[in-house]
């Protein structure tokens, strides 16, 4: 139990680090989580209540006639979000609930 | 619009700074909605007739004359009980060349055995046995085969009725029953230590059951639009702000548009409504996933295909099945345009999708499952159902075990302990 323990603390903690987030303070803060996170890994793990079949990229299906324009709007300094606000380019919206 | 290479970046930036012309509200079509829809559509639907050839009662062996046939799931291929003589049935690819001509589809095609369920339709139908004349009842929830009591002939039901029980295909029985144990043992022992006692005491995968499952196969020509913006990041550094580093990214803005020809093939939704249905009550999801089936390999229907397993009748219909086949479409759509995207690294926000539907066709089918199901008692009149699920084609297996809560809450308060630690001692070195 110890070792699944430790294994869930430490992709808690890859987790963080992922996010971009370099701060040891942060990843502290993330093992004061650590048992929420501890029986969500295992809740999923056991129950998959996420699991669904990934219609969008496991059907077979072809484009033709690709037909794109991309034009130059402006240029954005400064954000502070390491992707694009809004972005629904991957959205799954066919999902049965 | 400019035809380019769609695996190329755009052209570099001209100066002009120019609004994204295509990011218009249409009232028609809110902001990041699909709108599907079926455009000039043929008066009706059309109907092929996929029972043409199929015949009820009796089902001979060609070569001895048996009704005692079956699947061999080793060749794939039909055999006689009683002279092992075995014999292959045409793919409905090959018979009615459901993978050819998507381009070419407008309005609603199907099969006749995808027609709508007439309600009053019986659901127990009553065969006079070929052999002896006795009245022989095949219950069509469960089964379209049933044994005479009196003469011991098996009795096929292969002709369509509106009622769901004779789909248009029927893929068969893959993976046998031991493969199928040997992998819910596997997939159940990866998952004990925080099971439930109660389950672990009564889990016992030679309970598993062959069910084929009702399944709507659709093939969809479609051409969709995409409207919206996308970012390229062009650089990243940090600043400081106060006393602490905080990274900032520069991105430069594009107004794009995407727009292409969508041919779709097999995309496949349950059709049973209790599997469609997404409760506590029941892990439907686990049936979901093991999807997809490689229904290319798909046979003509014919009841032999079932002698020793379960079916489940279909009990939706195409009205009721299009709007999620639609939002998968416009899934698939979205998902296609991604390779062209590749530019935009920081992502894209459409702002205005279209995905029209510009023909379709249905095929009903009877997909092959393994499926290990265990009703929890929850107390309190709570209950919940439990599947481990097979996929008889491909092996791939889901599942969902009930949880020994109070171990997992335990566990989870020394997980909380030590993890307190850590931070502490973080805290303090950091």
């Amino acid at each position: 139990m110890l070792e699944i323990t430790t294994e869930a603390l430490v992709a808690a903690a890859q987790v963080m680090a992922s996010e971009g987030d370099d701060d040891a303070r942060s990843i502290g803060l993330v093992f004061l989580l650590a048992g929420p996170i501890f029986y969500w890994v295992i809740y999923m793990r056991y129950r998959n209540s996420d699991k669904r079949h990934h219609h969008e990229l496991e059907t077979e299906a072809k484009i033709h006639d690709l037909q794109q324009t991309d034009e130059f709007v402006q240029a954005r300094k400064g954000l502070t979000s390491s992707s694009m606000k809004g972005a629904n380019y991957k959205d799954v919206r066919g999902t049965v609930r | 619009m400019t035809d380019t290479d769609p695996n190329s970046g755009p052209v570099p930036a001209p100066e002009a700074v120019s609004p994204p012309e295509a990011v218009v509200n249409d009232a028609t079509a809110p902001a990041g909605g699909v709108l599907p829809g079926l455009v000039e559509e043929p008066s009706g639907p059309q109907t092929f007739r996929t029972d043409a050839a199929a015949k009820d009662g009796l089902n001979k062996c060609a070569r001895c004359g048996s009704t005692d046939v079956a699947l061999n799931p080793a060749t794939g291929k039909l055999r006689c009980a009683f002279c092992r003589f075995e014999w292959d049935t045409v793919t409905m690819n090959e018979a009615f060349g459901l993978d050819q001509g998507i381009g070419e589809l407008r309005g609603v095609v199907m099969g006749s055995g995808s027609a709508d369920i007439v309600p009053s339709t019986d659901v127990v139908v009553t065969f006079k046995c070929g052999a002896c004349g006795a009245e022989v009842v095949i219950d069509t929830d469960h089964s379209t085969q049933a044994r005479c009591h009196w003469c011991r002939n098996v009795l096929s039901m292969n002709q369509q009725i509106p009622n769901g029980a004779v789909p248009d295909m029927v893929l068969p029985f893959r993976i046998p029953k031991a493969e199928a144990v040997k992998k819910i043992a596997e997939f159940v022992g990866k998952r004990k230590f925080y099971a439930h006692p109660r389950f672990k005491a009564e889990f016992n995968p030679e309970n598993v059951m062959g069910i084929y499952l009702p399944y709507m196969v659709v093939d969809v020509n479609a051409h969709a639009r995409f409207e919206g913006q996308g970012e390229h990041q062009t650089r990243s550094y940090t600043v400081k702000v106060g006393d602490r580093h905080e990274r900032r990214y520069d991105a430069d803005l594009y107004a794009v548009t995407r727009e292409f020809d969508l041919h779709v093939n097999d995309l496949t939704v349950e059709s049973s409504s209790e599997k469609l249905s997404r409760t506590s009550s029941a892990t439907n999801n686990i049936i979901n996933s093991i999807m997809p089936f490689d229904v290319e390999n798909a046979v003509a229907y014919d009841s032999n295909y079932l002698s020793g397993y379960t079916s489940e009748r279909r009990d939706t219909n195409l009205d009721q099945l299009s709007p999620l086949v639609h939002a998968q479409t416009g899934d698939i759509a979205r998902h296609q345009a991604i390779p062209s995207l590749a530019f935009y690294d920081r992502g894209v926000r459409w702002d205005r999708e279209r995905v029209d539907v510009i023909g379709q066709r249905w095929v009903s089918a009877y997909l092959p499952v393994w499926l290990y199901s265990y009703h929890q008692d929850k107390g309190g009149g709570r209950s919940q159902l439990h599947y481990v699920a097979v996929n008889a084609r491909t092996g791939e297996t889901m599942g969902s075990v009930p949880i020994n809560q109070a171990r997992l809450i335990t566990a989870s308060a020394v997980a909380q302990v030590f993890g307190t630690i850590l931070a502490i001692l973080i805290f303090l070195v950091g």
